[in-house]
Order: C-alpha cells, then sequence, then structure tokens
C-alpha cells in the first residue's frame, strides 16, 4: 500500500508539472483510488453482490485568470495528457474571473493518520460477515409479525484513498474507510402499506452499532406508523427526530454555500454577523471530529480542514467558502471546497421525552418526502409523516400530510433542544421543537 | 474583458477546436449524420479489446455455475460550458472508460467492473461477479453474433459532437443574455450547456454482441430576480438526444433564457397557496413528473417480484379511471430518455402500463422477467458500467385526451394549477409528493393569482382513480430520475389533466 500510495503520487505530480509544461499557469490533479463492496440480502439469500476496485481522476487548469476542468475514469497516460491540453485550450477561450486561482498555501494539513478515519478492520473483514450482517438485519425486523415485508437489507463498505497535488507545490494525501448498513421494512394492511427504515454508517467497524440496534430501531419506525391516518389543515408546534433535524441542517448548509451566497439563492444573502436564530440554536461545522464520517485532513482543493462555528446563540458567523467564493464575496475559504464536512446543531440540555412532553397539540415529525425546500427564500413545504401527540403523549400515526414552512422562522422559532446529538451522518442534530408549522390535510380549501 | 473583444477572440481560435474538442472518433461520419453501430470495433481498435477476449471474460463470469452472464462495456465523452456574471466562467469534458460484469444465478447478481480493459483485469472482475455462483459447473459461452440495433430513434443531419466550443459558448451566451435582458428585476443568471456522447457494447451468454451509440443534449438556465426584498429562482430546460437543428426551433437557447426569467419574474408576486383538499389541474408543462412518480415507480420490476409494490399483484385489475391510458415509449424520436436498445441490449417498444384504466404492463429488466416469467421488454437501465442495470423508466406518457385545455381549467371553481416543479419523491407503497416551484389559484375557472412554495400529496391508487378530465395537448419534461443512487436520463409527458381531489400543501 506504501509503495502503491507513492506511485499514485508521483503519477498527479507527474501530470501537473506536464500541465505546466503545456502552457497552465496552474494546474490541480485529484486521484481517487478506492475499493467497495456491497450485498443486498433477500429472504435470506444474497439478491446481489457488488465488489470492484475504482479509480478516478480530475482536474482544472487556469490560463490567464480561466479555468477549464476535466475528470477521467481513464487514467491512460496518453487520455490524460489529452485531457490536459484540450482542458488549457478551452481555458483559453473562456472569460478572466480574478477571483479564480489556487489557494495560496498556507499551513500544514493535519497529519491523516490522527483522524481516527481509517480502519483496517473494514479492510480486512470478511465477505462472509458482511453478508451475515446483512442477514441478520433483515430477519431480526421479519420476526416481529406487524413487520410484513422486507424493502432491502443492505452492508457495504468502502477503502480508499484521495491524492491531491498542484503546482503551488501542494501535494498531499490520505485514506478513509466507511462500512454502512441500512434496512427498510413494510407494514400495514392491503393497500395501505408504510414504511420506513434505519441505516448507520461508520467510520471505523466498532463504531457500527450492531445488527440488533439497527434492525430494532428499522421495524420499531414502521411499526409505529400502523393505521396512519391525515389530520385536519392547521398550525401546530411541531417537534422533529434528530434524522429530520439533519434534513433541516442539509437545507441550512446548501443555503449558506458560497455558491448560492453569491448568486442570491440564498435567504441568507448579507446576513453575516446578524441574528438569523434564537439563542439555542448554535452551530458547527467541524472539519476535524475524531473518527467523523466527513472528517478529512484537507479539502478538496488542499486547504487544511478546521472546525468553523457557523452560527452561535443565533448569531451567523461563518459561510461555507471554497477559495473562489471566498475570494468573491471578499472574505476567505473556510476550507470548505466539497461542502460541509460535520456539520451539526450543536446539542441542548432537554431529554427527547421532555420535549415531546411539552405539546399540548403537535406533530412529531419522523419521515418526510419530496423536494420543497427553496434556498433563496428559505421556503420549505414538503410531505410529511410522523406521530400525532396530545397532552404530551403519542395519540395517533399521521401519514399524507404536508408540512410547510420557512426556515428562516424555524430557526427564529426553536423552543427546546435535545441533549441527544450523535454524529451518526455528516449532517446531524439532536432532537428540536419549533413553535410552528402549517400542516396541510383534511379540509382547509 | 469586453464582450466584443471577446468575441473577436473566439472567432480568432475557433478555427481546430472541432478536433480539440469532439471526441476525434468516427468524426468523419457523425459528420455525415451517420451514427456508427460498429462500438465494438472501437473497443477493438482505440483500447485493444479484442472479440476474442470478451469470450475468456463471459466464460470466466460463467466459471462457477452462473446461469447467465453480460458485459457492458463503456466509452463516453460529456462536454459542458457554463456561464456566469456575463462570462464562460468554467468548461468541462469528462471520460469514463470500463467494463460492467454481472452474473446471474436464478434471482442473485454477481457484479464486478473496472476502468482498466486489460484482459487480465476484466478476468479478475469476472471472478468476482461469477463468485455469486459456487457449482463450479462449465460452461462455455456460444460463438457471439455482432449486430446493430434494429431501430435507430435518434439519427441526426447535425449532431452535437461535431459542434465548435465558439458554437457551444454562442448558444450559452445566448441563453445568458436572454434571460438577463428579459426584465431589470433578474439579479442573475447562469446558464449551461452539457452534451455527450456514449458508446456501448453489451455482450452476454446467450452469443449477443450488439453496439449502440448515444448522443444526450441539455441547455440550461436558471434565473434569480429581485424586487425589493422578494427573490425567487426559476430555470427551464430544453435539448434530449437531439442535433443542433433542434436548438433553432422554439427551443432555442434565447427562449429557455426567457422561460426561465419569465419564471422568476412571476413568483415574485407569488402568494402561499391555500392548503387542503381541493381540485387540482395539472398543466402539461412539466406535470410528467407526477406520472413519473405516480405511475411509473412503482411500475418497475423489482417493486413487481419482490411485492414491495402497491401495484404488484395488480395486473389486469382496474386501477384507474376509464380515461386514463399511460405508456412508456424509448422509441419516441429524439426525447430524452429515447433508447435504440436498453443496457441488457434488448430491443425497446411501446409498454402499455395502464389501458382506458386498466393495469396492462409493467417495466421489466432481464432479472425480473425471469424472476416473474415474463419477457423483458427494452426497461434495464444502468448509469454507467460501474453499476449493475436496474429496472428503469424512459418516456413515459399520460396519453392524451379530447378536453381543450382551456375548459379543463374553467371545470374548476375554486382549486389549484400546477405550472413548473422542483421535483416529486414516491415510496413503493404508492405515497408521493411533488414539489410546485410555480403554480396559480384557479378561481371561477381561471387562473388568478401565482402561487409558489406547495406541494402536492397523495397515493397513486387514489389519484389514477380520481384523474376527471384529460386535455388535448402534450409537453415534454426533461428529467433525471435518481433511484438506489443511480442517476437516469428521463422524459415524462402528460396534457393538461385535472384531478378531482388533492391535499395541496402551504402555509395556514
Amino acid at each position: 500500500m506504501k509503495q502503491d500510495n507513492q506511485n499514485v503520487m508521483a503519477v498527479a505530480e507527474k501530470l501537473v508539472a506536464y500541465g505546466r509544461k503545456r502552457g497552465a499557469d496552474e494546474i490541480e490533479v485529484t486521484v481517487q483510488d478506492g475499493t467497495q463492496f456491497s450485498v443486498n440480502v433477500r429472504e435470506q439469500a444474497v439478491e446481489r453482490l457488488t465488489e470492484a476496485g475504482e479509480k478516478g481522476a480530475s482536474l482544472r487548469v487556469l490560463v490567464s485568470g480561466k479555468q477549464a476542468n476535466a475528470s477521467s475514469s481513464d487514467l491512460s497516460e496518453a487520455t490524460m495528457a489529452r485531457l490536459i491540453d484540450n482542458a488549457i485550450t478551452r481555458a483559453r477561450l473562456g472569460g478572466a474571473d480574478p477571483c479564480n486561482g489556487l489557494p495560496e498555501t498556507g499551513p500544514a494539513a493535519p497529519p491523516a493518520d490522527k483522524l481516527g478515519i481509517f480502519d483496517e478492520k473494514i479492510t480486512a473483514m470478511a465477505p462472509e460477515l458482511k453478508i451475515a450482517f446483512a442477514k441478520k438485519l433483515e430477519s431480526i425486523g421479519m420476526a416481529d409479525k406487524r413487520v410484513k415485508k422486507c424493502t432491502g437489507s443492505t452492508f457495504g463498505t468502502y477503502t480508499g484513498a484521495v491524492y491531491l497535488a498542484n503546482s503551488k507545490g501542494f501535494a498531499g494525501s490520505y485514506r478513509r474507510t466507511f462500512a454502512s448498513a441500512y434496512v427498510g421494512f413494510q407494514s400495514g394492511e392491503g393497500d395501505n402499506l408504510l414504511q420506513d427504515g434505519w441505516g448507520e454508517s461508520s467510520a471505523t467497524l466498532a463504531g457500527l452499532p450492531d445488527e440488533e440496534k439497527i434492525a430494532g430501531k428499522a421495524a420499531q419506525r414502521v411499526i409505529r406508523l400502523i393505521g396512519a391516518r391525515k389530520v385536519d389543515t392547521q398550525k401546530v408546534p411541531m417537534v422533529m427526530e434528530p434524522p429530520m433535524t439533519a434534513r433541516m441542517m442539509m437545507f441550512l448548509a446548501q443555503c449558506l454555500s458560497g455558491a448560492s451566497v453569491d448568486r442570491k439563492q440564498s435567504f441568507l444573502v448579507d446576513k453575516l454577523g446578524q441574528k438569523i436564530g434564537g439563542d439555542l440554536v448554535t452551530v458547527v461545522d467541524d472539519g476535524l471530529l475524531p473518527g467523523g464520517l466527513g472528517t478529512v485532513p484537507f479539502d478538496a482543493e488542499g486547504v487544511p480542514a478546521r472546525s468553523t462555528t457557523v452560527v452561535q446563540q443565533g448569531v451567523l458567523k461563518s459561510y461555507l467558502l471554497n477559495t473562489y467564493y471566498g475570494r468573491k464575496l471578499k472574505l476567505a475559504s473556510t476550507g470548505h471546497a466539497g461542502g460541509p464536512r460535520n456539520f451539526y446543531l450543536s446539542k441542548g440540555e432537554s431529554s427527547p421525552g421532555e420535549i415531546v412532553r411539552s405539546l399540548e397539540k403537535g406533530l412529531l415529525l419522523t419521515g418526510i418526502i419530496g423536494l420543497g425546500q427553496v434556498p433563496t427564500t428559505g421556503d420549505i413545504s414538503v410531505g410529511a409523516f410522523g406521530l400525532w401527540v396530545e397532552k404530551g403523549e403519542v395519540a395517533f400515526p399521521v401519514a399524507e400530510i404536508t408540512i410547510s414552512g420557512n426556515l428562516g422562522e424555524m430557526l427564529q422559532q426553536v423552543q427546546m433542544v435535545g441533549d441527544d446529538l450523535r454524529f451518526d451522518s455528516t449532517v446531524c442534530g439532536p432532537t428540536i421543537k419549533v413553535a410552528e408549522i402549517s400542516v396541510g390535510g383534511k379540509g382547509g380549501a | 474583458m469586453s464582450g466584443m473583444a471577446r468575441r473577436e477572440f473566439i472567432k480568432l481560435a475557433g478555427a481546430g477546436l472541432g478536433a480539440a474538442l469532439g471526441t476525434g472518433l468516427f468524426h468523419d461520419r457523425l459528420l455525415a449524420g451517420e451514427l456508427p453501430a460498429t462500438g465494438a470495433k472501437l473497443f477493438a481498435d482505440k483500447f485493444g479489446v479484442a472479440r476474442e477476449d470478451l469470450r475468456k471474460v463471459l466464460q470466466a463470469a460463467l466459471s462457477k455455475g452462473g446461469d447467465f452472464a453480460d458485459l457492458y462495456l463503456e466509452y463516453k465523452v460529456a462536454n459542458s460550458v457554463f456561464m456566469e456574471d456575463g462570462i464562460v466562467k468554467r468548461s468541462s469534458e469528462a471520460i469514463v472508460l470500463g467494463i460492467g460484469i454481472r452474473v446471474l444465478k436464478g434471482r442473485q447478481t454477481g457484479f464486478g467492473y473496472t476502468s482498466d480493459l486489460a484482459l487480465d483485469k476484466m478476468r479478475q472482475a469476472a471472478l468476482t461477479a461469477a463468485a455469486i455462483a459456487s457449482s463450479g459447473a462449465k460452461v462455455k459461452p456460444p460463438p457471439l453474433r455482432e449486430s446493430s440495433p434494429a431501430q435507430q430513434v435518434y439519427l441526426m443531419d447535425k449532431p452535437f459532437a461535431d459542434a465548435s466550443l465558439d458554437d457551444r459558448i454562442a448558444m450559452v451566451k445566448e441563453g445568458y443574455d436572454a434571460a438577463m435582458a428579459h426584465d431589470k428585476r433578474v439579479v442573475k443568471a447562469v446558464a449551461t450547456l452539457s452534451d455527450e456522447l456514449q458508446y456501448v457494447t453489451i455482450v452476454n451468454s446467450e452469443g449477443l454482441c450488439i453496439s449502440d451509440v448515444r448522443p444526450q443534449v441539455r441547455m440550461g438556465v436558471t434565473v434569480t430576480a429581485q424586487e425589493g426584498k422578494v427573490r425567487n429562482t426559476g430555470s427551464e430546460s430544453a435539448g434530449g438526444r437531439v442535433g443542433r437543428t433542434y436548438f433553432q426551433g422554439k427551443r432555442s437557447p434565447r427562449e429557455v433564457g426567457i422561460r426561465a426569467a419569465a419564471d422568476a419574474i412571476v413568483l415574485l408576486a407569488a402568494v402561499d397557496p391555500v392548503a387542503g383538499d381541493q381540485p387540482v389541474v395539472l398543466g402539461a408543462r412539466q406535470s410528467g413528473v407526477m406520472i413519473h412518480e405516480a405511475v411509473g415507480h412503482p411500475f418497475e420490476g423489482e417493486g413487481i417480484w419482490t411485492k414491495t409494490s402497491i401495484v404488484a399483484d395488480k395486473l389486469g385489475q382496474v386501477v384507474a379511471a376509464p380515461a386514463v391510458t399511460i405508456y412508456d415509449d424509448a422509441t419516441i424520436p429524439h426525447l430524452r430518455g429515447s433508447m435504440n436498445v436498453d443496457d441488457e441490449g434488448t430491443l425497446t417498444g411501446r409498454v402499455t402500463l395502464v389501458d382506458r384504466g386498466k393495469l396492462t404492463g409493467y417495466l421489466l429488466d432481464r432479472l425480473s422477467a425471469r424472476v416473474l416469467g415474463m419477457k423483458p421488454n427494452g426497461h434495464g437501465r444502468r448509469e454507467s458500467f460501474s453499476v449493475p442495470p436496474i429496472c428503469r423508466m424512459n418516456n413515459t406518457m399520460l396519453a392524451k385526451g379530447e378536453t381543450d385545455p382551456e375548459d379543463v381549467i374553467r371545470s374548476v371553481k375554486k382549486g389549484f394549477y400546477a405550472e413548473t416543479y422542483f421535483g416529486g419523491q414516491v415510496e413503493d407503497t404508492g405515497k408521493f409528493t411533488f414539489s410546485v416551484n410555480l403554480g396559480y389559484m384557479i378561481e371561477d375557472g381561471r387562473l388568478t393569482r401565482p402561487v409558489k412554495n406547495a406541494t402536492l400529496i397523495g397515493n397513486n391508487l387514489q389519484v389514477l382513480k380520481d384523474i376527471e378530465l384529460i386535455g388535448n395537448d402534450t409537453e415534454y419534461f426533461l428529467g433525471s430520475c435518481g433511484k438506489d443512487g443511480q442517476s437516469a436520463a428521463v422524459t415524462a409527458g402528460t396534457p393538461t389533466f385535472k384531478i378531482r381531489q388533492m391535499t395541496v400543501g402551504g402555509r395556514v
């Protein structure tokens, strides 16, 4: 592996040198090299098994402040040389933008092997164990008579390395691993079916919850929806389970990206330093979180990863910027080329149970469906699943309703924040309660 | 840099760019309007994959007792030009090259792939896929019969692959400029032109060796408009498996830019919808997304044979109102989802899913057809060589009816009209959602105030029964459909049609 590492790095550096020789003022080359394995199980037999090694390269060149990009899964010397030549030709025909260009060489990135993102145990895991894991996920859930069907049970691993070299002298690489498991189930009667599931991912094998925990949670999530019905159109307070808070954070991260802000396709344009949320809202993106699913030593253009306080007690402190948008917005790169790393709403002090009990009448949101999130306005309108809460107790499950609101308003109206934050995805958050949301259902129009 | 200087520069540099930008392959024949069908020869000539090597790989794939194997060789070149802030901000070229090897044993699939086409690497991937079976039975694959698709649904006289970079820049600029000039409230526009040419050769253990060459082009403009503190975004795109002539008609880059800008401007005055159950008219412009989500997905083979789809046991049953006929037809010429053969080499055709209310068919690939004891009907597709084929839609259509679209709207006293969408999503259970970017209120049979931030939600069996009036118009919506992490280029088309009652979500 060591030998191989050096070889790939040498290839990347050679391509950088070639690009310079052919007339690029600046050039950056990224090579990815990985092995993926995935298995799907159905009715206790392997339904599909995939295993392969994959390589890919991407590059950008700059000529007189003009940029062109290229990528390839064919890493042969002839193809890569042709792609670089073509890119230089195309760059010359583009428009110059003074904000274009590679990042200036800055402080060194933290050592990759200290980040806890590579686990030999994942690399060495026998296929039989992976298949057994997926089988067990399915059998645990199906053991409950209320579960009718399994919609898929999968286990996967990934081991890969990223090599980045540029003409400013940056040369860095890191290896990382993932293991992930997911299982989904259906329940219900006749044509009134319901489905849900649960999955977990981890950078280390030890960090992955066991089959009982994952399948148990998946089954419980669908069983609790049995008998779901619509409710009347109305306005109510809403409690969001952690995966739903995570979806809200994903939307927030999208609104904070340099591209959205620069294109004015974000409701957070010109809001730096302003109060955009309630006091309970503190949002952090920590690229260095030990063992985090998004943890990396450096971002997609070689800028060292860091921890960024994005929102502090409701005040917007930072956008998520790469070098280009840093310059364009007259700020600095925050190390976010390639997107958010470990982006989360900081935990609060309430227990999830306490938060639900505080609802006199309202919705406990457990699932959403649909794409109705508009960064330009912050408007949200999606299909929803959940549990109806009355007098602090779950009364019945609900489905085929919509929830509508606005991210800006919801952030202002965060009334309680749970203590149940888990770093189980690259974007996450604890249980929260927001003061008001519009529910669309029966009647009303 | 001034616009004048840039045009000058483009003109000077334009010569010779065809060679730099195009693939250089089959260029002369492309220019002659002929899409070559000799893909297997391409992989032999350019990448050294001899026909005999393919048989050896197949043999390795079947060496552990698999009962079927196929190889999917892919070479794709994709170009894009992106304009923002009045300049060509980026251009890109992407190459995809590799082979995917699949082995079936009963209903089980083994899959491996490699982007290195050396024989030993291909054989190694084949052995990985082979391991799904374990009997060690020796099967010798039959000789390969090389063939071309028996139909051509994207022949064109001016293929895109021969467009020079200055041609492409001119198109993007036309769309960008039209959007920016449309209204002084337009504050931002981005315009993109993407085109690709994909060569595939599909070889299987039944002796099939078929090749296809598939163009794909898309021109898109996204516009943000602002008035006071209100900002909104509209977008529009055009394209398909088309040549350059397509963009000279009413789908010119200029029209694309204007439509995107017009939506952004209309949205400035839009209000939130009236939430709750109400009659809904789905406009022809983009409502294909509804047929795609509500009908298409639950009709895909996997959900049928695994019985997780709500329509799995409903073949032959009445599932929709009598006026409803829905089909998928990959052979409609030049649409984004059109294909001569699918990614398993099966000839495509029209598949009727619902015939005057009755469920008559499903969308099947080889595996689902095999399990169901039916015939594959051309719906096995894959995003690239690195993923196995799955059941997918191509061009999914609600057949047109006889009512004037105006009369469809006139039939509603109070309700909601959907014009453009962000997209939709569906579960196997049939529950779906679609997110409307721009809609209108219907009051006394007329479209009145523009509406934003609306969601339509329902379940497919109910909605199919609630379709009341179907217009005599049709438009196509260009989409990219995501499923199991794979993206597929699709088209969905509908007339203007009315649904008796649906739940509209919005602010209360």
